[in-house]
Parts: C-alpha cells; structure tokens; sequence
C-alpha cells in the first residue's frame, strides 16, 4: 500500500535523509515530515486492507491484497465482494493498468481518467501513483506547535513552490507532538478552500512498528461521504520478486 | 397608342443597349435567388443537425441532471412521460446515460455511454442515418455499440472490434463487459464524435446496475414550435424540467438566430447591388438619350409624360428582366438543392463546428417566400432606378437638352 497511503502522506515529504536522532527534543519541519515518512518506509511491503467507500447512494467495503516494492511499483488484487473478485490493478512508475477477471482483459487507464476515482473510492488514480517528488515542489514551515481538541499537536504547512505543477494549493500536516505520528492531513485547492481532509486513527503495533491502522479521506464538498482504509495485516521488507510487477503478472 | 406599347418600342429600337440591361438585371434576381437559397441551405442545415439528428426539439430531464450528470438524478415515471408525449401526437425516445472507460488493445479513452431504444430512436430522430460505417443498433442484438468516429480513431477500432467497458455502477461495484463495435458514426457533434457510445438500453442497464433509470426523454415535435412543444407538455410533467433545444444548446440556437439575420443581411447587399447595377444601366440608357427627350419636350410633352413614358419603360423592362432572373435563379436553386456544392475537398469528410456537423455537401433549400422576395425586390429596384433618371429627363429645358452631346 506504500504507494497510495503512503504517498498521500509522504506528498510533502519523502526525502531520503539519514534516520533522525529520536532524543532529539525539537525537530524542524523537514525532519518531522521525514520521520511522518519513516512510518511507512520499507524497501517492500505487504499486507491486507478493507476499504470502506460511503457515499450519498451506496456503502460498500472492498477487502484488498497490496504489494509495493521500491517508490513505484505496486499491486493490489481484490479479495472480496465476489463480483469484483480478482480485479486487480498495477501501478508501475506513472502507468495504471486494471486487470477485469470478467472479460479477462487489461486495460490501461489513459491519462485523461487519472483523475478520475480508483475502484469507486475518493482517491483518484492520480492518489496511487504520485510519487514523493513532492519534497521539490514544496515548501514547508512549522505553522502550528501546541494544544489542539485536546491533543499535543505540531502542524506545517506545505506550500507549492511556484513553478511545481501540483494540483494542491497548501498542504497542512498534522503530527502528534511526543510521537510524531501523523493524525490528519489538510488539503487545499488553489483558491486555498478545503478540498479533503485525510484523518489517522487507531494508532497499533503492526509489523514492528507504531502506526496509525486507519486512514480516512472526507471530500470536502461531500462531508457525509468518505473511503476509510484499515490495514488488516501488514508486513515491511519482505522479499517480493519484480515479475509480479508486470502486466504477465496482472492475469494469473 | 398606349405607353406600354411606346414602352415595348423604345425598349426594342435599341436592342443591345436593352439586351445588356436585361442581363444584368436577368443575372442579379438569379444570383439573389441562388445565394438566398445556399444560406438558408446552411440555416436548415444546422437546424437539422441540431434538432433533428438527436437532441430533438425538447428534452426532458430531473431537474439536476443537465448541471450535474448524476446517474442517480434520473426521470421517475419515464415510462408514462413518453406515453404522454406519444398521446399529443409526438415521438419521444427515452435515454440513460453514464460515464466510464471504454478500452481495444493497448488504447483506452473515457467515455459517455448512452442507452437507447433503437425502435424508438429511428422512429424520432435520424442518427441512425448518420453511419460512416457498419450499422445502427439492431433490435435485440446484444453487445453490439455504436461510436462516434474520432472515439473509433483514438481506439483504432473498426467494425468488429472488441471493446471493453469498465464503469463505475450504479451500485459502486465495478461493471466492466466486452461489446463489438457495429457501426462507427459519422460527425455529427464534438461530444458524439470524441466519446459517445451508444448500445441497447438492456446492455446499458446490465453493465451500470442500472435498474432502468431514464436520464433523459427527447422529444420530436414533427415541425411544431419547440417552444410551444414546451409549454404543451410541462403542465403535464412533475418533478422533471422540460426545455426546448434552444435552452439545451444555446449556442446553436444563437447560430441560427445568427444565420436568420446573415440571410437577411447578406440578402440586403445583393439587392443593394443588384439595384445599383440597375440604377446604373438605366442612367445610361437615359443618359444616351437626352437629346431625343429634348425634342419631346420641344414637341409639347409635359414632364409629367415623360416621367410616365421612361418608368413604364423601367417597369416592362424589369417584368422582362425578372421573369428571365426567375428562371435562372430556380434552375440554379433546384440544382443546388439535388446537387449541392461538395466541399469535400475543402474538408475530409464532414466537419464540426460549435458542436453540430456540417455535410460536406452543402446544398441550397429555396422557399417560396425568399424566390418572391427576391423577383419583387429586384422588380422595385429597377422601377425605383428609372424613376430617378425619368425625374431628372422631365426637369430638362428643352433648348439645353436638344444641345447636349
């Protein structure tokens, strides 16, 4: 899943740094993003998710099986409900493919459709194959460091640098202050309104790490509809062979 | 004797001066009558394309669905709209609509699917003549769509290509289903051309979980008033929003607003024209006989004579003219009316432009109206022009006029 949680996360950060010193008491706005980053890191990982989609006409909930290896390269095949059985999409670099086990064809999806939702949910194709560049094409200051709704929290906000072709008009993250976790994500159209907020949540030990299991996104234009992820199982750096991903790969 | 017949003879003792006249003229009603024909050609044209090929004279709608094609903003109770419609005397063809991904091989491009009754659709409105290739949709045939050509061209599909569709269903699964293209479109409209697929209304309720929702009801008034179509059927129709072409493609509408007043214009500056060369021709036929009106004048002929004589002369000779300019413009009309003008090597095949097709033929559609308005304007023209040199002859002095050279 690491390229679509994970890049929605990592969207301002994403730098490869050295590991931050953890005693360090205060951290710059860089070295926070890296560590909000450093949650999710791992050469490879591997896992199962449920995805929740509510909307105004309909609630359904996809059970997915993700791979990704690398900063671009991932699968994810749905489990369940039966008709979507198999269905599986490819992401490799910038490239979407879907394999429908229906007609048993792949189709690739045409730039025209990037923004346009994956699998029904409010993520857009664009959302699972944007990768961590953003850490050039913003720039990020602390704006916020104290008690908000009760929780010890440190928020920076993200600025498009002017000739980045983003689609953001600012980015807040906001990070717990004595874990550095990150627990809600702000994005903002270019006239600076909300356009979705992405919450974290029920925050667990999985895979030898401390993360938030939960992942919601709210459009801001539809508060009552929502895609909520939770990680059933994950696994980081486990050996995954290249070959499957690979459009061979999408029809077995 | 009689002034026509004085008129008759002075017009044929100088029969090239008067043949010369009478050309002009002649070739001025034709022309007018031609031109006049070829844009109100152009003006039916887009009418036809705009009403007539699909969209209808009136639509109906839930009252969100044209700002924001939600599937689920679709018409309750379709079924008795178009009984109703059916009931004034009307045809009405009921449409679903969704949007989606249609893919061939390594091509895919997004997509607006369209269900239809095929029945219905060639009974109402006349896409379904509109092929470059292959066929309309066939009653009962399943799988099978239609497409618009430059869809076709960015998938290169042809007849028989598989496509496959991959939408997001009414019910938020993911609906996807292998079609075989059956006929390719030919332009009809940018929308249509880059996107549109068409197939059965039972395909399109298959592959969108649709439940057989209606988005849309288009109405063929058969030559009635879209507004009047309008007012006769939204008393009728709850909870839905009826409106006439004209406020679903406001543009085309003012085009053809547009193209009324360039008829009329254009109109204008032929006949302003043609009049001038009148003017002209008969200013100089008075001109050349100055010295001969002296003379009449000399022999007791009162202005008020010769006035009579020289616009009873502009009025035989612009009745000859005209009935000459008549024949010319018709023949010219019919032929430009079965033949047309191919502008096939102006543009490919057919063109689009603001959203309708135009036929790379175009042909001429004369009305009785515009040959009447044409011959009787020309005829004026040529009174009114001699009436000027006759005003000018009458005020002559006889002694001067004698004298001039």
């Amino acid at each position: 899943m690491k390229n679509t949680i994970l890049t929605i996360a990592g969207i301002c950060l994403g730098l490869l740094s050295n590991p931050t010193p953890a005693s360090s008491a205060e951290l710059d706005a860089k070295q926070i993003l890296d560590r909000v980053d450093d949650v999710w890191r791992g050469d490879s990982a591997q896992g199962k998710m449920t995805m929740r989609v509510v909307t105004a006409h309909w609630t359904r909930e996809l059970k997915i099986e993700f791979w990704s290896k690398g900063k671009d390269k991932s699968l994810m095949r749905i489990l369940a409900p039966k008709k979507e059985m198999g269905t599986t999409t490819l992401m490799v670099e910038h490239n979407i493919w879907n394999y429908l086990p229906k007609v048993k064809r792949v189709i690739k999806v045409p730039s025209s459709m990037m923004g346009g939702s994956w699998m029904g949910s409010h993520f857009t194709n664009d959302d699972l194959v944007k990768d961590s560049r953003m850490a050039d094409d913003y720039t990020f200051e602390i704006s916020f460091n104290g008690k908000q709704d009760r929780k010890n929290v440190i928020e920076i906000t993200c600025i498009p640098n002017e000739d980045a072709a983003v689609v953001w008009g600012k980015i807040i993250v906001q990070v717990e202050q004595d874990t550095y976790l990150p627990t809600k994500m702000t994005y903002f159209n270019e006239d600076l309104e909300v356009a979705r907020t992405m919450i974290f949540s029920d925050v667990r030990r999985m895979a030898d790490r401390t993360i938030p299991a939960v992942a919601t996104i709210i459009p801001a234009d539809e508060p009552k509809e929502s895609t909520t992820i939770t990680y059933d199982d994950i696994a980081f750096d486990v050996p995954i062979q290249d070959g499957l991903f690979s459009k061979r790969s999408l029809e077995r | 004797m009689s002034t026509f017949h004085i008129a008759w003879r002075n017009l044929l003792r100088n029969r090239r001066r008067t043949a010369i006249t009478v050309t002009a003229v002649a070739f001025n009603t034709g022309i007018l009558i031609a031109s006049l024909a070829l844009m109100e050609g152009m003006r039916v044209q887009m009418l036809r394309s705009a009403t007539r090929l699909l969209v209808g004279d009136a639509q109906i709608h839930a009252p969100n669905f044209r700002a924001e094609r939600s599937m689920y903003d679709d018409i309750k109770d379709a079924d008795s709209l178009v009984a109703n419609v059916h009931a004034k005397g009307m045809l009405a063809a009921p449409r679903s609509y969704g949007f989606g991904l249609i893919s061939s091989g390594a091509k895919s491009a997004g997509a607006m699917f369209v269900g239809v009754v095929p029945e219905a659709e060639e009974k109402a409105f006349e896409l379904a003549r509109e092929m470059a290739s292959g066929a309309y949709l066939k009653h009962g045939a399943e799988r099978q769509v239609v497409i618009g050509n430059k869809l076709a061209r960015s998938l290169n599909a042809d007849i028989g290509t598989e496509l496959v569709a991959v939408v997001q269903a009414a019910d938020g699964s993911i609906g996807n289903e292998l079609y075989t293209v059956g006929g390719i479109l030919k332009t009809v409209g940018e929308d249509i051309d880059r996107g549109a697929v068409f197939f059965g209304s039972d395909d399109f309720a298959e592959l969108f979980v649709s439940a057989g929702r209606v988005h849309e009801i288009a109405i063929n008034g058969g030559g009635a008033d879209s507004a009047d179509i309008v007012a006769l059927l939204q008393p009728t129709a709850h909870r839905v929003v009826v409106e006439s072409w004209r406020d679903i493609m406001p543009m085309v509408s003012d085009m053809v607003n547009m193209m009324g007043a360039m008829v009329a214009l254009f109109g204008f500056v032929f006949f302003l024209g043609a009049g001038l060369g009148v003017l002209n021709t008969m200013l100089m036929a008075t001109h050349d006989r100055v010295r001969e009106f002296g003379v009449l004048k000399a022999l007791g002929a009162t202005p008020w004579r010769i006035i009579r004589d020289v616009t009873t002369e502009g009025f035989v000779l612009a009745l000859v003219s005209t009935a000459f300019g008549l024949a010319i413009g018709v023949a010219t009309g019919v032929y430009l009316n079965r033949a047309g003008i191919d502008l096939r090597n102006v543009a490919d095949s057919s063109f689009g432009f603001a959203g309708i097709a135009w036929d790379p033929l175009w042909r001429g559609y004369m009305t009785l109206g515009d040959v009447v308005t044409s011959v009787v304007a020309m005829w004026a023209a040529c009174v009114l022009a001699s009436l000027y040199p006759a005003i000018m002859v009458a005020r002559l002095d006889a002694a001067r006029a004698m004298t001039h050279v």
